[in-house]
């Protein structure tokens, strides 16, 4: 049985964060939309008002090699505000290396999350899940995860930053 | 002349935040949803790592009741989120605006039917116009503009602050505002996207960080 452990992220993990990231966004065929550098995940992520933080999956290497623990899966999650309620933990992205899979990692990671919604007074966890994904969406909802989507018909809308400038500098409308 | 005044919270406008927030509340029927108090709202805006910002809209034409300047009369609470493929946006999460400071096309209408204004409608072979023998504009209570006010003013702080985005949800029965946010370039992901957002409230939160194995 593989051996992994979960920990918060540090700067030295920013390389195999962006790497995971573009994992993730290739699995969706979308690699090539992934702006981001190194960077940029360094100064948002560790710097004095953390934008984002991460949780890293990593196992042992191979016992004959020299190297040390490789990191196989994260979780990125912040916090945003309900008006009613308060804080929440949003989980961002959540991708487990897929020959990692089914030993639990998941399961983990999830856990931790909600350790750090408790520790940080939340009183809820949201993230969004493309509604083709069924294997996830089961995932989720044997934990006790509700489709807002589906049962309050929320909509999740987005204005670009072409248009943020035409409205900033704006012309009416 | 100017109608209303925008500016950005300050610690004294958390009744006045939280008031709006139940009124808003109200408007969807779930005014006993909101549990959050002015000392959360306190705490969690105005300490050392904010957890939201807001916009306030003021009347200065009114002063409020509790000698606190002039009546606040809208509010836009937002904050700032991560995206992994193109880094920081900015989250609009609560818009409102009092119903007596918005335009109301209903106004008209009931203005109209109460006093027996007859409008002399003109038809044309190719599209029905209608012709008065006044502006309309001079007729239709009008809005002050502050909803767009507020969205320009948050385009500018997410331009101002590297955002590369602003997200939104709204509720899909909601046409009034859809129509409003479309006009303005807005996207929708729901649709084009198929994203489906997800909640995990504190009691499967609970469960799963003590719980059993699945």
């Amino acid at each position: 049985m593989t051996d992994f452990k979960i920990r918060k992220a540090e700067p030295k993990d920013v390389p195999d964060i962006l790497r995971l990231i573009k994992e993730l966004a290739k699995y969706e065929g979308m690699e090539n939309q992934v702006k981001l550098t190194e960077e940029d995940l360094l100064e948002d992520g560790f710097g004095d008002n953390p934008l984002y933080h991460c949780v890293m999956a990593e196992v042992p290497s191979e016992p004959q090699s020299n190297n040390g623990p490789v990191v196989i899966g994260f979780a990125m999650y912040y916090f945003t505000y309900d008006p009613w309620i308060g804080k929440l933990l949003y989980l961002e992205d959540f991708f487990v290396m897929e020959e990692y899979r089914e030993i639990g990692i998941g399961s983990e990671i999830l856990k931790l999350l909600s350790d750090m919604a408790f520790e940080t007074r939340c009183n809820s966890m949201h993230f969004v899940v493309a509604k083709d994904n069924q294997e996830s969406i089961e995932f989720y909802k044997r934990r006790g995860a509700a489709d807002i989507t589906l049962d309050e018909g929320w909509r999740l809308f987005k204005i670009n930053r072409s248009s943020l400038f035409k409205m900033s500098s704006g012309s009416k409308e | 002349m100017d109608r209303f005044k925008l500016r950005k919270a300050e610690p004294k406008d958390v009744p006045d935040i939280l008031r709006l927030i139940k009124e808003l509340a109200k408007y969807e029927d779930m005014e006993d949803q909101v549990i959050l108090t002015e000392k959360d709202l306190l705490e969690d805006g105005f300490g050392d790592h904010p957890f939201y910002h807001c916009l306030v809209a003021e009347d200065p034409s009114e002063q409020s009741n509790n000698n606190n300047g002039p009546v606040v009369i809208g509010f836009a609470m937002y904050y700032f989120t991560y995206d992994p493929w193109i880094g920081k946006l900015l989250y609009l999460e609560d818009f409102f605006v009092m119903k007596e400071y918005r335009g109301n096309y209903k106004h008209f209408l009931s203005f109209c039917l109460s006093s027996s204004l007859t409008l002399p409608i003109t038809i044309n072979s190719h599209r029905l116009s209608i012709f008065t023998a006044f502006p309309l504009s001079s007729l239709f209570p009008p809005g002050f503009g502050i909803g767009s006010e507020i969205l320009k003013l948050l385009s500018h702080t997410a331009v101002k602050s590297r955002c590369s985005s602003m997200h939104f949800i709204v509720a899909e029965g909601n046409q009034a505002s859809i129509e409003f946010y479309k006009r303005r370039g807005a996207a929708d992901l729901s649709l084009e996207e198929g994203w489906r957002l997800f909640k995990i409230d504190k009691s499967s939160l609970l469960k799963m960080s003590s719980g059993p194995e699945e």
